[in-house]
């Protein structure tokens, strides 16, 4: 649940807009004064730029791969493993969801399979899925769908679940069948529920692409940090890191974007836009 | 004529010991609906009065084919309720409104699930919304209505399907006394203009005299039928609440009703 807490912390955090831009610096604040610290400290001699390197160093390394091109060979890896992987957990968890609300055997069988699998780490399996899929890309994908799919479906039963019964008859009596009530009711009521549930999916996705690039070698952000990481090439490593951070906010920050246009009939966007 | 003849029976409906059980999944069964008959004749316009929690919703959902039918019968024009259908339109006590889509998109789904043209939805949708007064918000989202509003989208929604048979659970109940008395006015030019069979649900007794044929009273629960009263005044006459007539009609039904609500808070109290 702190989870989802910190979602809609951050959806929240989008009536930003609203403030001036002293709000916007005030928010970004503690983090420049972090980075500012950063600089001060690796320059101070307390720690060896092996431990720590200055911040200037790892932008500068960020710089050189940017102007080599590495840089986007690196980071557009990762990010096509990470969002392939998540649209087949976004694409496969709505319609497994779907599935389990709709059929009572559908439930029966998947309903314990996700109760164990929710809660287990899942990165455990890499071994095994090294061993049948391989270390490429396939392997990798299959690792990051596999780890996402389980908030999403949990988040679209919970959601098409969470319907309101007189709505539902609402568009009963107004001649809705079977299946306009799934595509015309039950799917845009339940899509605030279902759009947290990717929220949640898409910084895992990001985590295990990472891990697997790892734990596996062949490019993306995570193999170059541990490749960096062997060299003892410490801006290498710090550089990776950075680099993650600012993909995984623009990541999230897509997200919520997407989903303020998605429920513009939401209270939560009218209110924003209302002031 | 045989059309007419058909129409006229498929909006009968007839209430035969009807029971409704709700079995809550934790704690009691609570017994709403207790062995009630009821005839609505085709057209006739029907009040229904009862204290609050007698089973009046529970016996409309039972109506519209939303709840189980467990025991006892309901026909419509002689067949039983299998499930809901567009031939009971029905106004929800708590309008039930999609909240995704607009007022002029919430008006127009029974348009595109009776699968009329465009033009004509547009259009038709657009009469409906200018009768319940709500010209200029077709593009608001229900969050951004008043209540009074959304209900007035709800009726809207409804009538725009033109049912034989209109199921109304508090219809104006939100609505002010000014707005309430143009509704009641437009109601009842409809009905005139394409007479329906209508169930008509309120708590307010001058309404129910002022609007109805027949009110049916029901008793505290578990919801019976206590009484049936005939309240055919003439409507068009502007001082009819200030008719003898009408006021002692209205005090009798609510001498009826006040012996229920009593019997309803101490059952409550228990
Ligand atoms: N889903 C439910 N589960 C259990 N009990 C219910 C449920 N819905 C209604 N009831 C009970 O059934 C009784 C009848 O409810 P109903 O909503 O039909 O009353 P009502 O006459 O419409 O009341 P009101 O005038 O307040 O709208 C109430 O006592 C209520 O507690
Ligand atoms: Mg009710």
């Amino acid at each position: 649940m702190a989870m989802s807490e910190t979602l809609s912390y951050l959806r929240r955090g989008r009536g930003v807009r609203r403030h001036s831009w002293r709000y916007t610096v005030m928010a970004w604040l503690p983090l420049i004064v972090l980075l500012i610290a950063w600089e001060l400290t690796t320059r101070s001699g307390l720690v060896t730029p092996f431990m720590l390197p200055p911040l200037s160093a790892v932008f500068g390394r960020i710089m050189e791969d940017a102007a080599s091109g590495d840089l986007l060979t690196t980071i557009g890896t990762t990010l096509w493993r990470a969002l392939m992987g998540f649209g087949i957990s976004a694409v496969a968890g709505i319609a497994l969801g779907i599935l389990i609300s709709q059929y009572k055997a559908v439930r029966w069988f998947f309903d314990p399979i996700i109760s164990v699998g929710f809660p287990m780490p899942k990165i455990a399996f890499l071994p095994i899925m090294i061993l049948w899929l391989g270390l490429f890309d396939v392997s990798k994908i299959t690792m990051i769908a596999f780890n996402a799919i389980f908030p999403v479906v949990t988040a679209t039963i919970a959601g098409i679940e969470g319907v309101e019964k007189q709505i539902i008859w609402s568009a009963q009596n107004l001649g809705a069948g079977r299946k306009r009530l799934m595509w015309d009711v039950l799917l845009p009521a339940a899509l605030p529920q279902i759009l947290t549930g990717l929220q949640v999916a898409l910084p895992i996705a990001l985590i295990v692409g990472i891990l697997t690039e790892m734990a596996m070698g062949g490019y993306g952000v995570g193999a170059t940090m541990q490749t960096a990481s062997r060299m003892a090439d410490s801006p290498g490593v710090f550089a990776g890191i950075i680099e993650i951070a600012i993909v995984g906010y623009v990541l999230v920050q897509a997200m919520a974007f997407i989903r303020r246009r998605l429920l513009m009939w939401h209270p939560e966007a009218l209110d924003a836009t209302a002031a | 004529m045989q059309a007419q003849i058909n129409s006229q029976v498929s909006s009968q409906i007839v209430v035969e010991n009807l029971n409704h059980m709700y079995r809550p999944a934790r704690g009691q069964p609570v017994l709403a609906v207790d062995n009630v008959s009821l005839e609505v004749r085709p057209r006739e316009f029907l009040a229904l009065l009862g204290p609050s929690g007698c089973g009046k919703s529970t016996l409309l959902y039972l109506m519209g084919g939303f709840l189980p039918v467990e025991k006892g019968r309901i026909l419509i024009g002689g067949k039983p309720v299998t499930g809901p259908g567009p031939d009971r339109g029905v106004v929800f006590q708590h309008f039930a409104l999609f909240p995704w889509k607009t007022v002029r998109a919430n008006v127009l789904y029974g348009l595109e699930r009776a699968g009329l043209p465009k033009n004509e939805r547009l259009k038709r949708a657009q009469a409906y919304i200018d009768m319940v007064g709500l010209q200029g918000f077709e593009d608001s989202y229900p969050s951004q209505l008043s209540g009074g509003m959304r209900q007035r989208t709800a009726i809207a929604r409804t009538l725009a399907i033109d049912p034989d048979i209109l199921l109304m659970d508090e219809p104006f109940g939100a609505l002010d006394a000014q707005t309430r008395s143009l509704m009641q006015s437009e109601l009842l030019a409809i009905w005139r203009r394409s007479p329906k069979t209508v169930i008509f649900v309120t708590h307010d007794v001058q309404e129910a005299c002022y609007l109805a044929e027949r009110v049916a009273v029901m008793s505290a629960r578990p919801g019976r039928i206590k009484a049936i009263v005939e309240t055919k005044f003439d409507r068009s006459d502007p001082h009819l609440f200030k008719q003898p007539a009408f006021i002692d009609k209205v005090d009798e039904i609510w001498a009826l009703v006040r012996n229920e609500a009593m019997l309803a808070q101490r059952l409550e109290a228990h």
